[in-house]
């Protein structure tokens, strides 16, 4: 039977998270019988936090819809939900027509030819780092990164980094409390709970995406965005311009500000436990599972939600159609059942299976492999520069129930090479 | 072969489901190929894996496009299994 207890602290409360992932908190949980009710606004969801609960939702798009009610947390109008669709709120056979879209840039063989792309950013980067000797992670590594990365593959101009990841700060701020900037900001005139996030941030970057997919019509390249509008102008059931849209969105914040959030998790780890980066140091075959240990450490995105379209027993609890289930990758990335020592950060952990790019269904994190080689290349090449970093002070964490994002973390960095 | 999970298997791609992630492509990339065009994976060579290895790529599949194709209940040995499957493969729709 279901337990209808509200877990307290309160796991939707965004200020709960500047302390970190509630750990203790979710392994109650995760310990209880069945699904746990938790109130939420008007409603409430099923809290999904079992590692196998997790990986049977996810697996199964049919009975678990990403589209019936979208995948955050909370409700929207019909207007709202068709105006804020994207990939990730799809399922097939619309899903796998904009996956495919977007899924040949992001094969893993292909994603291979931007190794030296992702490391000639990443010299560049940690050299002017190193030639500072300290100052924040993330905004002089963490951040850089990823959006100089996604950038140049989607064929925007890298002088305009700085402004996008603005733009996708701004997004984050839109799954807390507070926003600071008001509703007419960039311009925008379209009500809140039409834009993704609820932020007048996306309405400018609706028009960044325009903007950028009007000059690749007039003058076509070898990018991702190219590709996209293409897909657009050759037939307008394979991609309508609402859908361009929304995917354009949604590469530009999930292809900068997820790698971002796991960068930053994965040099505060290091910092934090130097016997690990050691053992990295000491043998380069490491960095594949330590790459692994990073993401599971880091869970750059929180939950996901889905909405039941049948009745169906999941986790010992028995659920109607149409009941909202919230998976938390947080909780299956520490379940005591699946991982050995699950709140210790071993860099050799061999048994990795991790929800960091979800729980392994059609929605499996698109970038996966971008982000891989991404933290892969950071860690190959702080290894070549005998890098080490020193935490100078507490980070400063991203009041989000969403992304477990990191603003700052200053450091000092030596390079012994 | 005895052993059940060395016996050889032959796989197949479910076209409506592959959404093109190419994990597939990464683990086999004798037996699977993401077309650039399609992006949809395919299979190449004679599509035999050893069971075990073909559970793997089963699991790992995000969309669960791929599966095993079962020897045929008349217990046919897994060669003729393969050749008559092959031919459907081998006449993409």
């Amino acid at each position: 039977m279901s337990t209808t207890t509200t877990p307290t602290p309160n796991i939707t409360d965004p200020s709960l998270y500047l302390d970190g992932i509630p750990h203790e908190r979710f392994a109650e949980i995760r310990n209880a019988d069945g699904l746990m009710w938790h109130d939420y606004h008007d409603g409430g969801f099923w809290v999904v936090s079992r590692h196998a609960d997790v990986k049977t939702v996810s697996k199964d798009g049919k009975t678990f819809s990403s589209a019936v009610g979208m995948t955050n947390l909370w409700d929207l109008e019909a207007d709202a939900i068709e105006a804020r669709r994207s990939l990730i709120d799809s399922d097939a056979p619309d899903h796998t027509r904009l996956r495919r879209l977007v899924a040949r840039a992001f094969t893993p063989k292909n994603i291979r030819r931007w190794e030296s792309t992702v490391r000639d950013i990443t010299v560049e980067l940690l050299d002017a780092y190193v030639a500072k000797g300290e100052g924040d992670f993330v905004a002089e590594v963490a951040a850089p990164l990823p959006i100089r990365v996604i950038l140049t593959m989607l064929g925007v101009p890298v002088e305009d980094a700085g402004y996008l990841v603005e733009l996708s700060n701004f997004l984050v701020e839109g799954t807390g409390d507070t926003q600071s900037i008001p509703p007419d900001a960039f311009g925008n005139t379209t009500p809140l709970r039409l834009l993704p996030f609820n932020s007048p941030a996306s309405h400018a970057l609706f028009e960044y995406g325009e903007k950028i997919g009007d000059l690749r019509r007039a003058d076509p390249q070898d990018d991702l965005v190219t590709s996209l509008v293409q897909a657009e102008a050759d037939d307008g059931d394979r991609l309508s311009g609402s859908e361009y849209r929304n995917l354009f969105h949604l590469l530009v914040f999930a292809g900068n500000e997820t790698t971002r959030t796991g960068l930053s998790h994965g040099a505060i780890a290091l910092a934090d436990h130097p016997e690990q980066w050691q053992r990295v140091l000491d043998d380069s075959a490491m960095v594949e599972t330590a790459t692994e240990e990073i993401l599971r450490w880091s869970t750059p995105v929180l939950h996901m939600r889905r909405t039941t379209t049948a009745p169906v027993e999941l986790g010992g609890t028995h659920l109607d159609a149409g009941e909202k289930v919230v998976m938390w990758y947080a909780s299956a990335n520490h379940d005591e059942r699946v991982f050995a020592n699950p709140h210790t950060f071993d860099v050799g952990r061999t048994e990795n299976p991790h929800f960091s790019f979800g729980g392994g269904g059609p929605h499996t994190c698109l970038g996966a492999f971008l982000a891989r080689l991404e933290v892969a290349v950071l860690l190959e090449e702080m290894a070549a520069r005998k890098m080490h970093l020193t935490r100078l002070g507490e980070p400063v964490r991203v009041p989000s129930n969403f992304v477990h994002g990191v603003l700052s973390v200053d450091m000092a960095v030596e390079a012994r090479s | 072969m005895s052993d059940e999970q060395t016996e050889m298997v032959l796989v197949t791609v479910d076209e409506e489901k592959c959404i093109g992630a190419g994990q597939c492509e990464m683990l086999e990339e004798d037996t699977f190929y993401v077309d650039d065009d399609t992006v949809i994976a395919k299979v190449i060579g004679t599509g035999m894996l050893e069971r075990s290895r073909a559970n793997l790529i089963v699991e790992t599949c995000p969309s669960q496009a791929i599966s095993i194709v079962e020897a045929s209940a008349q217990e046919s040995p897994v060669g003729d299994a393969q050749e008559d499957s092959g031919a459907e493969e081998a006449d993409p729709s």
